[in-house]
């Protein structure tokens, strides 16, 4: 029973993790329809960003986590206004302008800090114990962090014009774009929105776990499969797939190890694919 | 008169250009002699998690390559040749190997420093077989050499050769473990050598579990869960990447558990230290060093500064590396060829190992591998007790 709930609360805390990251991956599919495969290098820039601004600027780590959703935001805006718009109908060409990116980012990290893994911590250390139950203080930290922005991501695409705005375009971009929606304003916004997403989570889990040049490869993939299990496109599907996942791994590992987990996950998503092409809450046809 | 033009023409139209060929031949001749490169290859994982190890082996090419060419390069064919370095990264994957393997092959290159891991070792074998290519890897796969890949190389034994002194030592220093929890990736990088581990531990008495992991993990949360529940007196990183071992660590802490933890893998003991949080995290460890650190040896890296330029990769890997390289320079200028990888493995076997820097080694690997093609040079086991470290203690090649 105590596995049992151990793994629960394993489940939720990388459920919150993976739910960030996702949000931004599909936020990206559904309103530009592209598939960001620079979704890993914005998480590994957010952590080193962050680390930059703690170790070489001597910053106190909040200030650290806004630096670094600011620099991965403002890399995004740029990166879509200059390079994504300009081909942003081919889906090919943005594959590869996004694949290009995310080696530049790695490839960089290589060569600006180096193969090994940072000293980066996370400010708050320690666990609550309750029997051989506990919960790691840093990950409830990072777990509220993570509701919190789901919620303000929630109420910026649902409560705010620019939301709306957002949501217009992903839905059908021609209608929207009569109505009045700005592409070229809305487009680098909703890029820069996911790619702050991505920089906040890497952030707040690479002192937890650790930052090295190599940490977006599983990101991304981990990303990619969250999204496809909630339907490319979906807000609310990725964030339940998030925590479906997050449980799954958890639950699968502590019972059948670590190969095992890796394979259900996979095995899953391979069914709901052959049951529901479209994901849990996935539309047939994309609008934009 | 045009009959008598004919064959003054066809007399000038063949010697003309042979005549002018003469010189140009020769100024070409002479631009070789000032050019002429030997290319020889460095591979091994250059980006991602065991991204240090790789670089520590192009390093050590690059280094043994330096100290050649400042002596005016490697004596071959009664020209100095300036030794080039061609590196590749093979992402610690079989395929990349393999791809390596045929890459270097296309640019002529028969000499290959490297690769490091397992799944490289496995995809590069019969590859560089096909290319006659001779190649190091420094592997701790059961199979790292074969008789029947008479050209393969490998750098360093693996835990077959080490780990029964290795365990004895640290039951030396942790006399209460009697059981042990092994974690490692799911792949021959990881079950190669836990698995020989395991076999360590249960012959001194020591139960041992074997726990894998998906290579690529990065919460290992699910899996410390999953060991502690059969309550280990230790846990043994054996040969995870020290990016996952340091995360292991610091979560293993978390979760409250208090016992030694071991590393009987590859280095990366400071990296281990630095993303778990420091030695007083770390607590009670004990590890596997592939080179046992001398003043000499800390040398090799002021000497790569000197000759290289650069800063050296870090990690102890570079060192273990180094005599390899160093034997390969040797063995092409004796071979006077880098080109015929057969006459230059034939100068290797004569060659006695005996490194500048790591003092005396032997050739090994007959037992375990039938083929004595393995650098052994004396190793070290280090200990941190308390939160102390306690140093590196050496043990020689048969200990």
């Amino acid at each position: 029973m105590q596995q049992f709930l151990q793994a629960a609360v394993i489940g939720v805390s990388l459920g919150a993790q993976y739910a960030l990251l996702a949000l931004g991956f599909t936020l990206i599919f559904g309103i530009l329809g592209v598939v960001n495969f620079a979704h890993g290098g914005f998480y590994m820039l957010g952590g080193y960003v962050a680390y930059s601004c703690v170790s070489l600027l001597g910053l106190p780590y909040p200030l650290a986590v806004i630096g670094a959703v600011a620099a991965t935001a403002a890399l995004g805006w740029v990166f879509e206004l200059y390079f994504l718009e300009r081909l942003i109908d081919d889906h090919l060409a943005t594959l590869m302008l996004t694949l290009g990116l995310y080696l530049v980012i790695s490839t960089g990290s290589l060569t600006v800090f180096g193969p090994l893994a940072m000293e980066f911590h996370f400010p708050v250390t320690g666990a609550f114990h309750f029997g051989s139950i506990y919960v790691p203080k840093e990950n409830l930290v990072v777990l509220v962090i993570c509701l919190t922005a789901l919620a303000a991501l929630w109420a910026v695409l649902f409560r705010t014009d620019l939301g709306r705005g957002l949501r217009a375009l992903a839905d059908d971009r021609a209608v929207a774009m009569a109505q009045g929606m700005r592409p070229k304003l809305l487009f680098p916004a909703a890029f820069a929105l996911a790619t702050g997403l991505a920089g906040l989570t890497g952030a707040l889990v690479t002192p937890i776990l650790a930052l090295s040049p190599g940490v977006g490869d599983p990101v991304l993939a981990t990303s990619f499969l969250t999204v496809i299990l909630g339907g490319l496109g979906s807000l609310g599907g990725a964030a339940l797939a998030a925590f479906i996942v997050g449980m799954v791994e958890a639950y699968t590992s502590v019972y059948f190890g670590g190969s095992i987990g890796a394979l259900v996950l996979f095995v899953l998503v391979l069914l709901l694919l052959v049951f529901r092409p479209t994901g849990l809450l996935g539309r047939e046809v994309r609008g934009a | 008169m045009k009959h008598s033009r004919t064959p003054l023409a066809a007399v000038l139209t063949l010697f003309t250009p042979l005549a002018l060929s003469i010189p140009l031949d020769l100024a070409a001749t002479a631009a070789q002699a000032q050019s002429c490169e030997v290319k020889v290859g460095a591979m091994g994982p250059m980006s991602g998690g065991a991204a240090q190890w790789g670089l520590a082996m192009a390093g050590a090419a690059e280094l043994a390559a330096a100290e050649v060419n400042a002596e005016g390069g490697i004596a071959i064919g009664g020209k100095k040749c300036k030794v080039v370095i061609v590196p590749y990264d093979s992402k610690y994957t079989a395929d990349g190997a393999a791809a390596g393997s045929n890459a270097l092959a296309s640019q002529g290159i028969k000499v290959i420093i490297g690769p490091v891991g397992s799944p490289e070792a496995t995809g590069i074998k019969p590859v560089a077989a096909r290319n006659e290519q001779l190649a190091w890897n420094a592997a701790y796969a059961k199979n790292a050499l074969e008789p029947k890949f008479p050209l393969m190389f490998h750098i360093a034994p693996g835990p077959g050769t080490w780990s029964d002194a290795m365990v004895k030592h640290a039951l030396q220093s942790f006399p209460a473990i009697k059981s042990v929890a092994l974690v490692a990736p799911n792949d021959q990088g990881g079950t190669d050598i836990a698995s020989v581990d395991a076999v360590a531990y249960r012959n001194n008495g020591v139960t041992a579990t074997e726990e894998y992991y998906q290579r690529g993990t990065t919460n290992f949360a699910p899996i410390i869960t999953r060991l502690l529940a059969n309550n280990p007196d230790a846990v043994d990183t054996a040969s995870s990447p020290p990016g996952d071992a340091g995360v292991i660590v610091k979560q293993l802490r978390l979760a409250g558990f208090k016992g030694p933890i071991g590393r009987m893998g590859g280095p990366g003991t400071e990296e281990i230290l630095r993303v778990c949080g420091g030695i007083d995290v770390l607590r009670d460890f004990y590890w596997f060093e592939t080179v046992a650190e001398t003043e000499k040896v800390r040398d090799i890296d002021n000497l790569y500064r000197k000759l290289v330029g650069k800063e050296p990769p870090g990690g102890t890997a570079l060192w273990g590396n180094l005599p390899a390289a160093r034997l390969t320079m040797k063995a092409i200028a004796n071979a006077g060829t880098a080109e015929d990888a057969s006459k230059v493995a034939a100068e290797l076997r004569k060659l006695a190992v005996d490194d500048p820097n790591m003092g005396k080694g032997v050739w090994s690997g007959q037992k375990q591998y039938g083929i004595n093609q393995e650098l052994f040079f004396a190793f070290g086991v280090g200990i941190i007790k308390d939160g102390k470290n306690l140093g590196v203690t050496r043990m020689e090649p048969g200990t």
